[in-house]
Formats: structure tokens, C-alpha cells, sequence
């Protein structure tokens, strides 16, 4: 009897253990070129290059797939940078070669805020999509082809396989879940302090200002001067005073099209192990156009 | 080969004036210039579409009474429309003025043979070609998303002729067709559902009436010299072509008093359309039609209607408008 007990204490142990374990990454949320360049034979390693295809042509990190960023966040109705259908994601993941187990470097350009936002907004797909090794490539095709490393003009042509991960629905919320969770959760404006003070806004955006309670995360935080990202522990510095030291408070991160937040999404949940953060998907164009939804100033 | 064997001029003048004494701005508008050194490929450039513009003329000409052609042909054809005729350099090394836009010097005149990103999208950077990105209408097309680019599907005698003078790319062969990859009843149509509608709707709903993904250009309200407005839509009736299918239609900007600065009435303005079937460059393999039946068969989405034509149309519109049966429930 005494050691069915003992049997069944480690079971219950090692299921304690297993999303832990489970959550456990192989490669760096944001990897280097250095470290790339040296892991390009690695089987595991899948390059997913996020640019045009034209300008996959004319040159590539070698090995690189290119599924071009519009494969991966589409207009829905009048709301852009919206997540496929599962099936039609499924589909991009599938004919990428992009397995479970994959190491998924994303690349692309780097020298705006929403060329490097196309990247980590691919990121977070592939993490929502259930994916647990994906890394941004600091810096990106920008700094890679600056080093000098070799780049390819020979497009690569993945084998298909179907991929059939789990999805992580919990990483993205809607608009009903803001409105339900705003006297519980932290709600993380992600844009410059001029658009959360209400001074400016995108031509999209129905009207100025914020979702009301939320404070200011701005996206231009996570870099440093060339368009790499910080250190890890800058990056914390700079959120701590923000969103807190508490690693399991629900935070919801948003932008004006759910694209530019996935930065902070990426960083927060990612490389700070903030256990519960969430992306709302509608962002600005949504809230701001709902005459009920509470906004401030 | 120096600038001067396309540009003439004086290369050994020390001052602006001299050396650009006879210089040729354009040198590829003269066939003869590239014809020099590609002499297969501009003979039959000369008689390309491209080259002629006379797709343009075609399509508008059914509105105009003889006398009407005559001076649609002085002043507007010559002085308008054949403004936008491409030369080999247009295409090939500068790209043609389009709301400003041209790169051709800051790229170093650099000649290209195949970027579809320049040798296309100069010219059909307001439709086509953003649609296909998804820059335009935010749903880029499964081909382009593959990584396949315009000669994927074009082939260079589009571009740059077959020897032939047609009248409109209607009357040229030898054009994409989706069937020539996606053959129906290969064993891609793995589900017994795609199987069926592929076909239920043969011959009578046009791929792009399902495979079509979202909103494109449509144009509105052109007038000479002021040119037209445009805004994002979806719009599906009968084929203008082939009354028998129902598919995309684009609507094109003539309006009844377009022409009018010219003193050209349009007296058979009702004889054509203001919508016309589009090959519209944004297939998905699932749309919100092959997913949902209803989608046309009872909410009839997106389908023409009198209500939603343009107003002040011809009366040819109203035979494009469908309105989609429901489908017999079998007990």
C-alpha cells in the first residue's frame, strides 16, 4: 500500500512538472546571426523568411523558406492583421516543412517598427499556433546581409508535411474578453505615447485615445539605436516599472491592428516568462469604432 | 556600350548644352533603337498590345457612333491613350511615370529582364498587381504567397507579342487558364465535397467566382484629364463575355460623360456594360463560398443587384445581375 502511495505521489509530481516541462525552450526567443549562421545544418532549424517574394529572390539567408508576411495575418472584414482560419494557417505551417519539433528562426526586414513587427507578429502566429521553439532573428536579414554572411538566390522548396500541433487559443482575446477583463487584468497600450495620450492616431483608427485604465508600453522600448533588441535584463528594467513584477498577472497587450503589440507579447511572455499574456487581435481599429466600449481621454 | 549609342547626344562636350545637343530622351519609344541588337522580339513588340494600346480603344470604342470613333481617335486615343503605350524601356529600365513615380535613374538605369516587382507593377501597380500581394484589398494570392510571380502563369509572347495585331488581349489565345495547373478531377480534389461542387458549378460559375478571396479595385467616375476615384469591393454577376457564368466583375470608370471635354456624347453608351468580368488576382483555396454554400445560395453576398449599381449606368448592367437558386433540400 505504502508504495502505491509512493507511486502515485511521483505521478502526480510529474504531472505538476509536465507543463513546465512542456514549456521549455530549446533556442533563445531572440536568436543571433552569429548563432544562426552556425546552426544552419542543423536539421531542427526551419529559417522562415517573411519578406516579399521578390526580395526572397534576390538573396537569402541560405536554407531560408520564404512564406511572405500577408500568408500569415489577413484583413478580416475591416480589421487587418487578423489570423488565418485555422485550417488556412495550418496549410502555411504544413507547406513550409514547419513540424512540431522545428526550430523556427523568423527573419525579415528590420529597419522600421512595422518591418521588425512583421516578424514578431509572425512569431507569436506560429507560438499561437502551437510551436514552442520560435525565435525572432535579432536584427534580421538587415544585419545579416551588413556581417556579411553568405546569402543564396537558390529558392528553396520545402517538402510539405502536415502539421497537426495544438493550438494555443488562450494567447489571443477578443474584444468581449477586454471588456470583461479590464478591472482584473493589465491592459498594455503598445504604441508610441503620442497615440496612447490621445495626440495621434492612423488613419484607420476611428477616433483617438486609448481603452480606458490601460498604460503605456511603447514598442520602441525593446531596442537598442540599430534595431537589435536590448538585453534581457534592460528589457526587464524597462517593463518592470510598467506592467509589474508579478509574473503570473494576466496581461493583455494591444496596438492599433494587433500587429506592433506581438513585440512586447514576444518579449513579456517569451524571454520575461510572464505566464499570462494575451494579444487582442481587434486592437484600436476595433475598440475605437464600438461607441460603448470605454476609451480615454 | 556607351550612353550615347541609345541617347545620342555629344559625350565629348565639356558643358550640359553641347553634349545634349540631339539628345533622345526615350530612345526605346523607336523599336528600331532596341531593334538594333532584339530585332526578333521588336518586330513583333510593335504589333503587341502592349506596344499598340489597343485594348483600350477596343474596349471603349462599342459606345461610339462612327462619326464619334473618328474623334475619339484625333483627340483623345493619340494624345490620352497612347501616352501609356509601353516602350522597352518603360518596362525594361525606367519605369513609366505613374502618379509620379519613377525609380528608373536612382536604380542607376539598370536594365532588368525579369522583375515583375518593375517590369510589371509599374504599369499594373493600381490593380493587379497589389491585389496579388495582398497590399491592396489585404488578401494576398495563394500563388504569390507560394513564392510564384506573373511569367509563372504569363508567358513572354503577352508581353511582348506573337507577331500578331489583336484588338483586345480577348482575342489572344494563348492566355492563363487556372485548369492548366488544377485539372479537375485529379486526385488533388481529394474531398468528396470539393469533387462535387467543382462539379456542380462547371461551366456555370468561373473559378475566380469562388476562388476569389476579397475585396479589389474598382473605379469610378473617370473624366478625361481628371481621371477617376477608386475604392475596395466585391462585386459577382453574369460574365459580360459569357452570360451563361457568373464570376468577379470589376467596374470601369466610364461614365456617360467621360468623354464629353472631347464633345464625345457616347451615343451608344448603353450598348456595354459598366462592369466587367475580372480575372481578379487574389485566389484563395478557401474562401467564405467554398466553406458556406449560403454564403451565395441564400444570403446571395456580394451579388449584383439594382439597388447596387452605379447610378446613371448603362442600361446593359442590369443583365449581369444573378440572383443564385436555393439549393433543393432532398428528404
Amino acid at each position: 500500500m505504502r508504495g502505491l502511495k509512493f507511486v502515485v505521489a511521483v505521478w502526480m509530481i510529474m504531472m505538476l512538472l509536465l507543463p513546465a516541462a512542456a514549456a521549455a525552450r530549446d533556442i533563445a526567443p531572440f536568436e543571433s546571426t552569429g548563432w544562426l549562421e552556425k546552426s544552419l545544418k542543423s536539421p531542427k532549424v526551419v529559417i522562415v523568411d517573411v519578406r516579399k517574394p521578390e526580395e526572397y529572390a534576390a538573396g537569402h539567408i541560405p536554407g531560408a523558406v520564404n512564406v511572405f508576411y500577408g500568408s500569415w495575418a489577413i484583413k478580416r472584414g475591416d480589421l487587418l492583421n487578423e489570423l488565418p482560419a485555422d485550417d488556412d494557417l495550418r496549410d502555411v505551417i504544413s507547406a513550409a516543412g514547419i513540424q512540431p519539433q522545428s526550430w523556427v528562426i523568423v527573419a525579415g526586414k528590420n529597419q522600421t517598427m512595422p518591418e521588425r513587427t512583421d516578424v514578431t507578429r509572425v512569431a507569436f502566429t506560429l507560438r499561437y499556433a502551437g510551436l514552442q521553439n520560435v525565435a525572432v532573428l535579432d536584427g534580421g536579414y538587415d544585419k545579416w546581409v551588413a556581417e556579411k554572411k553568405a546569402v543564396s538566390t537558390v529558392a528553396v522548396k520545402p517538402k510539405a508535411k502536415p502539421y497537426k500541433g495544438k493550438f494555443n487559443k488562450q494567447f489571443i482575446v477578443n474584444k468581449d474578453y477586454v471588456m470583461g477583463a479590464l478591472d482584473k487584468a493589465l491592459i498594455a497600450d503598445v504604441r508610441a505615447p503620442e497615440f496612447y495620450k490621445g495626440e495621434k492616431k492612423l488613419d484607420f483608427v476611428p477616433k483617438m485615445g486609448r481603452i480606458k485604465g490601460a498604460v503605456n508600453l511603447p514598442p520602441g522600448l525593446l531596442y537598442n539605436p540599430d534595431g537589435t533588441y536590448k538585453n534581457k535584463a534592460d528589457i526587464e528594467a524597462a517593463a518592470k516599472p510598467i506592467v509589474g513584477a508579478d509574473l503570473s498577472r494576466e496581461i493583455v497587450v494591444y496596438c492599433d491592428t494587433g500587429k506592433v503589440c506581438t513585440n512586447w507579447w514576444f518579449a513579456l511572455h517569451e524571454l520575461l516568462g510572464y505566464k499570462n499574456v494575451k494579444v487582442y487581435d481587434g486592437s484600436s481599429m476595433e475598440w475605437m469604432k464600438d461607441t460603448v466600449a470605454p476609451s480615454a481621454p | 556600350m556607351a550612353c550615347t549609342f541609345c541617347h545620342k547626344g555629344d559625350a565629348a562636350a565639356v558643358d550640359m548644352k553641347t553634349a545634349h545637343n540631339g539628345i533622345v530622351k526615350r530612345p526605346s519609344d523607336n523599336l528600331k533603337i532596341c531593334g538594333m541588337c532584339h530585332k526578333p522580339i521588336a518586330e513583333n513588340y510593335g504589333k503587341s498590345l502592349h506596344y499598340t494600346s489597343a485594348g483600350q480603344r477596343h474596349g471603349v470604342g462599342g459606345r461610339f457612333s462612327e462619326a464619334e470613333v473618328k474623334t475619339f481617335d484625333e483627340k483623345v486615343f493619340e494624345t490620352a491613350c497612347r501616352s501609356c503605350h509601353a516602350s522597352c524601356g518603360d518596362c525594361h529600365v525606367k519605369a513609366p511615370a505613374v502618379g509620379g513615380l519613377s525609380i528608373g535613374l536612382i536604380e542607376g538605369h539598370k536594365y532588368v529582364k525579369r522583375n515583375e516587382g518593375k517590369t510589371c507593377a509599374f504599369c499594373h501597380g493600381g490593380r493587379v498587381y497589389p491585389e496579388f500581394t495582398g497590399e491592396y484589398g489585404g488578401s494576398v494570392d495563394v500563388h504569390y504567397q507560394k513564392g510564384m510571380m506573373c511569367m509563372e502563369c504569363h508567358k513572354k509572347a503577352e508581353f511582348h507579342g506573337d507577331g500578331n495585331a489583336y484588338r483586345s488581349k480577348q482575342e489572344v489565345g494563348d492566355r492563363p487558364k487556372c485548369q492548366n495547373c488544377h485539372k479537375f478531377g485529379s486526385q488533388k480534389e481529394y474531398k468528396m465535397t470539393t469533387r462535387i461542387a467543382h462539379e456542380k458549378h462547371q461551366g456555370k460559375v468561373s473559378c475566380y467566382g469562388c476562388h476569389s478571396s476579397g475585396e479589389y479595385r474598382q473605379c469610378y467616375d473617370c473624366h478625361l484629364g481628371t481621371g477617376s476615384t477608386s475604392k475596395p469591393g466585391f462585386i459577382l454577376g453574369k460574365n459580360p463575355r459569357n452570360m451563361k457564368e457568373v464570376t468577379t466583375l470589376r467596374l470601369i470608370p466610364t461614365v456617360r460623360d467621360t468623354f464629353a471635354k472631347a464633345g464625345i456624347k457616347m451615343e451608344n453608351f448603353d450598348q456595354l456594360p459598366n462592369y466587367w468580368n475580372a480575372p481578379v488576382h487574389n485566389i484563395k483555396k478557401r474562401t467564405d463560398r467554398t466553406r458556406n454554400c449560403d454564403a451565395c445560395h441564400v444570403e446571395k453576398k456580394n451579388f449584383l443587384t439594382k439597388e447596387t449599381l452605379i447610378p446613371n449606368g448603362s442600361k446593359a448592367n442590369e443583365g449581369l445581375i444573378h440572383s443564385p437558386k436555393a439549393i433543393p433540400i432532398q428528404r
